[in-house]
């Protein structure tokens, strides 16, 4: 067991210089000037020319690279003498357009965006998986076809179209809701769960839908075993039949999914957060990318590939604790 | 629970069943099958692929799926068995009817260990606590001679070999002490050492129990070794029955007769080929 | 010079590892040797983790042997490639136990029996289908049924399908892994019976592998018994029934059920 963590934790780190690398070659290769961002408007070349220099732009490409690198484990200074910008270990970048360290940019819209994903991530959980199942066990009724074609709706209708009804319906029309306003929730629960309460659903409904059909197809897939035949010729009632048979083989890779999509969604939200005024990851890096401020979109590229880098690994190590065929090796 | 019914007379079948017959919307399946089976006594179901002697099985567990239509009547120590609700056929299935199953790796549910699994047919039917049901699984699985039992029931399926593994799925059926034991194919997965070691303790096991078996295989020489009535069916029809001797020793239909003489025999000399072993030679 | 013809294809001290870890190794098939001559049949048998079926695999060069050496016809061909190796499988062709999942369901039954003519480029655009329909009818198959698929046909047809891609290319050995082990028994015998005329006619080897010692008396001119990688004993197939030597050997030849002798009527004659 130790082994095998040590060996994914060095995989990781692999991947993690490899995203590292690739999203650096980008955002050198294929992005407009930085400087030019910087500088706005009114601009000579001879300030673009100090910009860049302040920033190492004029360095090679493995210099820079290995500028960036360094700064992860020991920080860096931007420029020199007076107008030097100091940028705290771990560094993933310094927003001079913003004026703040990129990671501490992220920390502090970390828990909106951890807010966002747990509420979502319970809703869709719940909802998706008790969709699932009774579809399976109801396999080819009017409630499974309509539950399956309510769920390939809210998979394919965009996020942001959902959003957009969402509020107009239960905010404008049925008035179920005030408008939003972010408030810290000691502030007033009410209003703090009103806030959340929309993006929960928007992104809830996506996730519930994909859930669902994976539970339902699983559920299905399981109710064929030849164990669930064994079960009944016991003579268990069906209700331990199916909880007690059906469900622990067909949620395990369920699990598995959850990690990966709960950490993509601590990324950001991207379009809720913004469609529902969210000041979160997403958001972060949404106006970033309006301005182009391009140690923002880069920090949020690393720090979302590092959370699913991360959720995969733990996910693994739970799926051995869930099944016993890959916990218990043959004696 | 209540204990067994009570047995009428001794030489009452334990099972009766009589012009079965079990209809899917895309066909019959098994058409018009009778045949009793009394304590300690086993009925041998043969025939190939498609006869209908699985679905026969299915029916008296009362798992045939909901599509399927049965007439005819199923009796056990007297009561009826089909077209009884799941929840009355429930408190009969796993205890005084259990069955043994072909495929013994996915029969077996691989995210519980065996103690549990058979612990569970246990308490389904007998109560008690989970102690005490665990303390009844190492008893069943010591009786079909698993080497360790009590230090095993923590193990699961995986853990397990095939052979070891059917003897699982049978400490499963015998932990409620039933009276009729429906075993389907239970040695064709198993490798011929094992088989004949699987064979051999299910006629010890019953000559324990006394319980009545219906041993469906699609082996003659199997069913020769531990029958002493052999049903012989062929698309869903019973082509002939008798003591496995009748069946045996002089089969009256020619399905009977050829199916004997399909059956490949070790001591049989076939006329082969001369292999080519000399240089340019036949 | 002796007047004993080369063997058609001669294994010797066959192994095969599986690496199971960084450090562990799994050996399936450890010093292996045999041979087959021409219209012989080989049986090997052996229970569940013998090694028999990834024997039956390095003979046919579907995965590497880590040590020893295969002859076919005097010639090594465990180092061959490209053309040479296409020309060995030519010779040896392969029938596996399932006959649906061997069978492309999506390709017709033509397509499948003429899919060794293509891989081995000996197509001749016409005269593919008559080289098929020939097959066909010699394996008992209904030539004009050549344009269904394989899901169309019974286990039984299906596996005589198997049979006919494998013959089309006129090999000198056909390796049958577990050929007939998922057939009822009444089809069963038809086909190994398909499979000795095959030979008669043909001059064919066999090399048949399977679990069930009952079949491998009925087409085997020598037996070899395989246990846990390695042979345990091997020779002519009544000295093997008839007199075993090896415990193992005793122990699965008792194993196999056979009809109570008392009652045995339904002896062929």
């Amino acid at each position: 067991m130790a082994i095998y963590l040590v060996k994914r934790l060095f995989a990781a780190l692999i991947i993690m210089l490899l995203v590292v690398f690739f999203t650096f070659v980008i955002f050198f290769q294929l992005s407009p000037d930085p400087a030019a961002s910087i500088c706005g408007q009114t601009c000579t070349p001879e300030r673009i020319e100090a910009i860049r220099d302040q920033l190492g732009l004029n360095e090679p490409f493995f210099t820079q690279f290995f500028t960036f690198l360094a700064a992860i484990f020991v920080g860096r200074d931007y420029g020199s003498g007076a107008s030097v910008v100091h940028c705290n270990a771990p560094c993933i970048g310094y927003s001079f357009q913003t004026n703040q360290d990129v990671l501490q940019g992220i920390v502090d819209r970390l828990p909106v965006s951890v807010t966002i994903a747990v509420g979502a991530a319970v809703l869709w959980l719940l909802s998706g998986v008790a969709a699932g199942v009774i579809s399976a066990v109801k396999e080819g009724t009017w409630w499974d076809k309509g539950a399956m074609m309510f769920a390939l709706a809210g998979i394919s209708l965009p996020n942001y179209f959902v959003a957009l009804v969402l509020q107009y319906l239960l905010v404008v029309q049925l008035q179920w809701l005030p408008f939003p306003t972010v408030v810290p929730f000691t502030d007033s629960p009410v209003q703090w769960f009103q806030a959340y309460l929309m993006p929960w659903m928007v992104l809830a409904l996506m996730y519930a839908s994909m859930y669902a059909r994976l539970t339902r197809t699983n559920v299905i897939d399981t109710m064929g075993e030849n164990f669930m035949r064994t079960a009944r010729a016991k003579g268990l009632g069906r209700s331990a039949v199916l909880i007690r048979h059906g469900l622990r083989p067909s949620l395990t890779p369920i699990v598995t999914l959850l990690g990966v999509d709960f950490a993509t969604l601590l990324g950001g939200a991207l379009i809720t957060e913004t469609v529902f005024g969210l000041n979160g990851v997403g958001r972060y890096a949404y106006d970033a990318i309006a301005v182009n401020d391009q140690p923002v979109i880069m920090g949020v590229t690393l720090v979302a590939a590092f959370a699913v880098i991360i959720a995969n690994i733990v996910v693994d190590l739970l799926y051995r604790v869930l099944d016993p065929r890959v916990r218990v090796s043959t004696s | 629970m209540s204990a067994h019914p009570s047995r009428a007379a001794s030489d009452a079948p334990v099972l009766s069943v009589r012009d079965l017959r079990i209809e899917f919307p895309l066909g019959v399946v098994v058409d018009g099958s009778s045949f009793d089976i009394a304590r300690g006594q086993t009925m041998g179901l043969v025939g190939e692929s498609g006869s209908g002697k699985s679905m026969t099985s299915l029916a008296i567990m009362g798992l045939l799926p909901k599509e399927a239509t049965t007439t005819g009547s199923a009796r056990f120590h007297g009561n009826e068995l089909l077209h009884r609700s799941d929840a009355s056929m429930r408190r009969t299935r796993g205890d005084q009817i259990a069955m043994i199953f072909q495929d013994p790796l996915s029969s077996l549910n691989p995210y519980y260990t065996v103690g549990f699994q058979i612990a569970e047919a246990y308490r389904a039917h007998k109560g008690g606590t989970k102690a005490a049901a665990m303390r009844k699984a190492a008893e069943a699985m010591d009786r079909v001679r698993i080497p360790d039992a009590a230090g095993r029931v923590g193990h699961y399926p995986h853990q397990f070999s095939g052979g070891m593994r059917q003897r699982v799925m049978i400490a499963m059926a015998l932990v409620c002490e039933p009276d009729l034991i429906i075993a389907d194919e239970p040695t064709t997965a198993l490798d011929v050492t094992v088989q004949a070691q699987i064979l051999d303790l299910l006629a010890e096991v019953q000559e324990m129990t006394q319980a009545a078996m219906l041993f469906i295989t699609h082996d003659l020489a199997v069913v020769s070794q531990i029958s002493d009535h052999v049903t012989v069916m062929r698309f869903g029809r019973t082509v002939e029955q008798g003591t496995a001797e009748q069946i045996f020793s002089s089969p009256r239909k020619d399905y009977t007769r050829a199916l004997l003489a399909a059956t490949p025999r070790l001591d049989d000399v076939v006329d082969l080929p001369e292999p080519i072993l000399t240089k340019g030679g036949e | 010079m002796s007047d004993i013809a080369t063997p058609l294809l001669a294994a010797k001290d066959l192994s095969k590892e599986f690496r199971t870890g960084r450090r562990e190794t799994f050996t399936a098939v450890e010093g292996v040797s045999f041979d087959v001559h021409r219209r012989q049949t080989l049986g090997i048998v052996g229970e569940s983790g013998s090694g028999k079926s990834t024997t039956a695999r390095m003979i046919a060069r579907l995965i590497d042997p880590t040590s020893g050496s295969v002859e076919f016809q005097g010639e090594e061909i465990t180092q061959h490639s490209g053309a040479s190796l296409r020309d060995f499988r030519s010779g040896v062709q392969m029938v596996f136990q399932d006959p649906y999942s061997s069978l492309n369901p999506r390709h017709t039954v033509e397509e499948v029996v003429s899919a060794p003519l293509r891989y081995q480029k000996r197509t001749a655009a016409g005269g593919c289908r008559s080289m098929v329909k020939a097959a066909m009818e010699r394996v008992g198959l209904n030539p004009d049924h050549s344009t269904r698929y394989p899901r169309q046909f019974s286990g039984g047809q299906a596996q005589r399908i198997g049979i006919a891609r494998a013959l089309i290319v006129e090999p000198k050995l056909v390796i049958c892994d577990e050929a007939v082990s998922a057939l009822d028994v009444s089809v069963q015998a038809q086909v190994l019976e398909l499979l000795v005329d095959l030979q008669r006619e043909r001059d064919i080897s066999y090399i048949f592998i399977a679990h069930d010692l009952a079949v491998v008396r009925q087409i085997a001119h020598k037996v070899a018994v395989m246990q846990k990688g390695r042979i345990v004993e091997q020779g002519p197939r009544d000295e093997i029934f008839d007199d075993p030597q090896h415990e193992y050997t005793k122990a699965l030849l008792a194993s196999v059920p056979s009809i109570d002798p008392r009652w045995d009527a339904g002896r062929r004659s």
